[in-house]
């Protein structure tokens, strides 16, 4: 009994320091998305409009581009991480000269701030000046513009996401890797198992956890990504790098459109839980049932 | 004894005068014994104006009064973000804020500012000696309110200028090759047709030199494309205000009596977008910063400049490589435009810049009266006009070293002062960010080319009034 007490009593800071900081901001921004509040409007108070804010979503073609380019954003930046920080992991694990200097700098990008990378990746990508453009220009004849073409400008801002963050997942992997028993491993070999079987079989479930773990905060990650794209592109060509954290930023900043700014967070963060479940239920669940 | 008297009169007058003269030399450091301990904080964009203000003018204030400033310099977007959230939360962080001549009456509209002339009327101990609110050039008049009071003490004004390089205009090779190819001479244009064709014959003549016929502040994803169009081209075909009439019920499509649709801005548009694709090619992602240095590299033989950058690249050998060969023009217009303009209807072109405002919500607010005159006063002109190009006051023409510079800029503050009143700040609107980012996905469109521009006006005059009707403004 006196032991649960004070484990209440070491619990209330950092229960009420979330309850400041995460739950009271959440409440407020559920209240304000049944709000019409645009504080530049000619009357600037603000409405209770119950879900209209919600329904206005359905049909607002920028926000339903946005959620797409961010998904297909998503979905090649953490698959690309989780395959070259998998392989980079596997590199680590064997001695080559010069493995530490190698897995110091490969690590480097971690310590970089997203809108410094931003603007390391646009004074490369600037058209005719960046050294990419230049170097693309000169040895393959490929004219390089992420001002202008759209499919480009997404792809680098992809490139730039996985040259930021695969580090993080080398570093995950590789702990997991390093963690693993030699035992299983000693057995298949001895039993003649070829590499893909040893693979999938024994150390793909083995780090499934880790890659799970990973998966989950690169994928939250992604979703929400601003500053490097803002600094890249700004959300340009046209949409085509308008990821749905910018999307939000220009509705709640620049239009001060506060009501329907916060409906597209209460959305995008249930789609965020929606998805992290689903991929929760589709990969950890039955495993965990059959077991 | 007249004789003593009279020299008795005289010893009292000296006296009286020279007890008098430390006093006025002194204004500031007894204004400033009251608040010892307060530090004022602002916030700004980071130009070269306001980093003089930072660098130089805050450090003198604070030598002369013992009051510290601590001016935070940021981008654009940053610095809108904290100031707005501060006045808004009313959490009183800042004693002055940036406010940008478009801004000013949304943030009139919201009574975000203190009344500097009001303020000063009302506490006379405050009032600078050296302060006058009649010295300011006609750029104040944007920040007064319905009364005449002055809102934000102007800092920077700047006209968005027609530069073009001396040395390729005037070199005779070019110029024979120029008159071969049409026929004309080569001169810095005045009409949109001779604009197109000096571009053109420039991108061309440039192949394999890495020069190009014109600037082009056409981002596919940042206002500054948007901003261009509607402050720097649209004017010039005689749409103004961005096509939006106010008096007509907030009108911006043709159809409703606005124009930001019509034949003219249509043509606008086409014209623009066409510079665009001669245009270097890091255009596509240039803002009002990157034309700049587009130009100052020698990339460009003319183009559309702001104000601000035109000391640096034409007089900084560490940042501009056209330095000595810049000219400076009216920028091109529609014929009859300026003649329309110089009549008194419309303006050709963009007549940029800004003022620091006080905030209601500031908890230093007389601290930072002061520091406002401080730098309101002609006796600091000169030197922040030299650094920063920028003149907002009407002595600063007269300073020798604004003269000198302006020589170098091939009269650009002598155009500021002369046709200063060609040019026009932005709409009276109170929803400039609202409407422009309700518009300017589609614009972005257009230049990516996945709309057509005409259609592509169409869509943005319905969505203007679109926003106008949900804003409240358009009934």
């Amino acid at each position: 009994m006196r032991s649960n007490k004070v484990g209440w009593l070491l619990l209330t800071p950092t229960l009420l320091l979330l309850g400041v900081f995460g739950i009271l901001p959440f409440i407020y921004v559920l209240f304000l998305s049944f709000h019409q509040w645009n504080p530049f409007g000619a009357s600037p108070d603000r409405i209770f409009i119950w879900g209209n804010n919600f329904r206005r979503l359905v049909f607002d073609g920028e926000f339903l581009l946005s959620i797409w380019v961010t998904l297909k954003f998503a979905f090649f930046a953490v698959f690309s991480e989780i395959v070259i920080g998998y392989l980079l992991a596997q590199l680590f694990m064997r001695e080559f000269p010069g493995r530490a200097v190698f897995r110091t700098i490969h690590t480097l990008p971690l310590i970089v701030a997203p809108i410094v990378v931003g603007s390391v990746w646009r004074l490369m990508t600037t058209p005719s000046i960046g050294i990419i453009p230049y170097y693309a220009n000169q040895l393959f004849g490929i004219d390089i513009n992420i001002g202008r073409d759209a499919g480009t400008a997404f792809m680098f801002t992809v490139i730039m996401d996985i040259w930021h963050w695969t580090p993080l997942v080398t570093l995950t992997l590789l702990a997991a890797l390093l963690s693993l028993p030699k035992e299983p491993f000693e057995q298949a070999q001895i039993d003649g198992a070829s590499r893909a079987q040893i693979f999938w079989h024994i150390t793909l479930p083995m780090i499934r956890p880790a890659i799970l773990a990973t998966v989950f905060i690169r994928l939250m990650d992604a979703l929400r990504t601003v500053d490097e794209v803002w600094m890249l592109t700004g959300g340009g060509p046209g949409a085509a790098t308008r990821y749905i954290g910018l999307h939000i930023w220009k509705v709640v900043f620049p239009k001060t459109d506060y009501g329907y700014g916060s409906a597209i967070s209460v959305i995008v963060l249930y789609l965020t839980l929606v998805m992290c479940w689903m991929l929760y239920v589709g990969l950890v669940a039955p495993r965990n049932k059959g077991n | 004894m007249r004789h003593h008297l009279k020299a008795g009169g005289a010893t009292l007058l000296i006296g009286l005068l020279a007890g008098s003269m430390p006093a006025l030399a002194d204004f500031w450091s007894d204004a400033g014994a009251k608040f010892q301990g307060v530090t004022l904080h602002g916030v700004t964009e980071s130009t070269p104006p306001s980093n003089y203000v930072k660098d130089v003018l805050a450090p003198e204030f604070t030598e002369k009064t013992g009051i510290k400033v601590e001016i935070e310099t940021t981008s654009w977007d940053q610095m809108y973000d904290k100031a707005i959230k501060d006045m808004e939360a009313g959490t009183g962080i800042y004693d002055m804020v940036y406010i940008e001549q478009d801004i000013i009456y949304a943030y009139l509209a919201r009574n975000f500012l203190v009344d500097i002339t009001k303020a000063l009327a009302d506490d006379p101990s405050l009032k600078a000696p050296d302060f006058s609110e009649e010295a300011f050039t006609s750029f104040a008049d944007y920040f007064k309110n319905a009364d005449g009071d002055l809102m934000g003490l102007p800092m920077e004004a700047f006209i968005k200028i027609y530069l073009y390089r001396t040395d390729l205009f005037n070199d005779p090779e070019i110029q024979a090759a120029f008159k071969e190819k049409t026929g004309k001479d080569l001169k810095p244009a005045t009409t949109h047709e001779e604009y197109t064709e000096i571009a053109e014959f420039f991108t061309e003549w440039g192949q394999g030199k890495d020069i190009w016929g014109t600037t082009a502040q056409a981002h596919t994803g940042h206002p500054a494309s948007w901003y261009e169009f509607f402050e720097s081209i649209a004017p010039t075909f005689g749409v103004y205000n961005w096509g939006i009439d106010a008096d007509n019920n907030y009108a911006a499509s043709v159809a409703n009596g606005g124009r930001m649709n019509s034949d003219e801005a249509k043509a606008a548009l086409k014209y623009w977008l066409h510079l665009r694709d001669i245009a270097p090619p890091e255009s596509a992602a240039s803002t009002w910063t990157e034309t700049a240095t587009t130009f100052a590299a020698g990339r460009a033989a003319q183009g559309l400049i702001y104000g601000e950058n035109a000391a640096w690249i034409a007089s900084d050998p560490e940042k501009s490589r056209v330095v000595g060969n810049v000219g400076v023009a009216l920028p091109p217009t529609e014929p009859g435009v300026l003649e329309q303009v110089e009549a008194g209807e419309g303006y050709i072109g963009y007549y940029d810049g800004g003022a620091f405002g006080l905030p209601i919500t500031s908890k230093n607010q007389e601290a930072a009266l002061l520091f406002l005159q401080y730098i309101g006063q002609d006796s600091v002109q000169g030197p922040w006009a030299v650094a920063g190009s920028r003149i907002t006051n009407t002595a600063t023409y007269d300073d020798p070293a604004v003269q000198e510079l302006d020589k170098k800029l091939g009269g650009y503050f002598t155009m500021l002062r002369d046709q200063g009143k060609l040019f026009a700040g932005a709409p009276p609107f109170p929803f400039h960010a609202q409407v422009r980012e309700a518009t300017a996905p589609i614009f972005y469109e257009i230049l990516t080319g996945a709309i057509e521009p005409d259609a592509g006006l169409d869509q943005m005059a319905a969505k203007a009034e679109e926003e106008l009707t949900n804003l409240g403004y358009r009934k």
